[in-house]
């Protein structure tokens, strides 16, 4: 269904950027630029099964590291894809990244700071003990 | 960019290493461990954006991340002692209907975004144009300066990422960094002790310590 739907985000993405974006819809057929995205999408994924099944605090705040990670992945892979088919600001993808990164670090030192504080308390970091307001 | 010879090792060699490693971090049961496949898997994913080119991410990438993030986990790790799960006395994953649940949301995740990838951007269909921007970059990456040794190339990725920075997203810079700020006040406040939050604040430790007595003398 995606494919047959694709033609028409083509067709969107020309008519509401006003032909800025033709470049990359010509190149769009690029052959490795896939093998990144499919490698980010597994690690993606991994993270978020990791996010929905573990019970330990601190390793559900590891996978979502991964998640974040598997988003780099994901600029990087297609900065460099506008770099190749020249579009757009072909830097942007880093840039972004470095944002992202920098959010994971403060989201990091807070959560970090909410296990410390939530393991005086309550003595435990495990996400089944931790139900004070479910009901 | 087309992957060419000791590119597709590279390629496959590193993106083997971190979906294994990322595996390994959400199965390990020791939390120790956890964090040090979380670290293999970060090199990992950083010598793939050397290989896409993004020589300055990958460096912030192992700096920040593995250099910074990771130690404060282990050191949350050390202070949060989870002893009963590495003996095996209690179970690393939530309750059978949960984890099935969230197997199948994941496999469903995988079929959409293996669909999504191979409908948009599927199989080398376009080969010649590919081949065209490849050899072009690879002329720009001839006219660059040699580095001392006189084997490999002084790239301008980093000076153009930093230029990138301070006009395309001068003002994105400032509110990280502003949001850098508040994260170390944050959680600052956060990690402090009954008996620091009382000292700092003028409180007489007494009326704080009231409602919960045992929380008092905790210091980590």
């Amino acid at each position: 269904m995606m494919s047959h739907l694709s033609p028409l985000f083509v067709l969107l993405l020309q008519e509401t950027s006003g032909g800025r974006f033709s470049a990359t819809v010509e190149g769009v057929k690029h052959p490795d630029l896939s093998k990144f995205l499919v490698i980010a999408a597994i690690l993606f994924i991994i993270g978020v099964a990791g996010v929905l099944t573990r019970r330990n605090l601190l390793v559900i705040f590891m996978s979502i590291e991964l998640i974040l990670n598997a988003a780099n992945l994901n600029f990087i892979a297609f900065s460099r894809y506008w770099q190749d088919i020249g579009g757009g600001n072909p830097l942007a993808g880093q840039v972004f990244t470095v944002f992202i990164i920098v959010v994971a670090a403060a989201e990091a030192a807070i959560g970090l700071g909410i296990v410390i504080a939530l393991y005086r308390n309550r003595e435990t970091i495990w996400i089944d003990e931790i139900d004070l307001m479910k009901w | 960019m087309i992957l060419s010879g000791w590119e597709t090792v590279f390629f496959w060699t590193f993106s083997i290493a971190a979906i294994l490693a990322g595996l390994l971090t959400v199965m390990a049961r020791n939390a120790v461990h956890s964090a040090l496949f979380l670290i293999s898997s970060l090199v990992s994913v950083a010598a793939l954006f050397i290989l896409l080119g993004a020589e300055f991410i990958a460096g912030v990438q192992i700096l920040v991340y593995v250099g910074g993030v990771m130690v404060l986990f282990l050191f949350v790790i050390m202070l949060v002692n989870v002893g009963a799960e590495e003996e095996g006395r209690s179970p690393i994953f939530n309750r059978p209907p949960q984890v099935a649940a969230a197997l199948v949301f994941s496999l469903f995740l995988v079929l959409g975004l293996l669909y999504a990838i191979n409908g948009a951007y599927g199989g080398p269909k376009d080969k010649e144009k590919a081949q065209q921007t490849a050899s072009a970059r690879e002329a720009r990456e001839q006219r660059l300066q040699t580095g001392a040794t006189g084997v490999s190339r002084i790239t301008t990725e980093t000076e153009r990422v930093g230029r990138s920075l301070y006009t395309y997203a001068a003002l994105p810079f400032e509110i990280a960094s502003l949001l850098l700020l508040v994260a170390i006040i944050g959680s600052v406040m956060l990690a402090r002790t009954l008996k620091q939050e009382a000292s700092a604040d003028d409180v007489d430790a007494e009326v704080l310590g009231q409602a919960p007595p045992a929380e008092t003398g905790t210091d980590i």
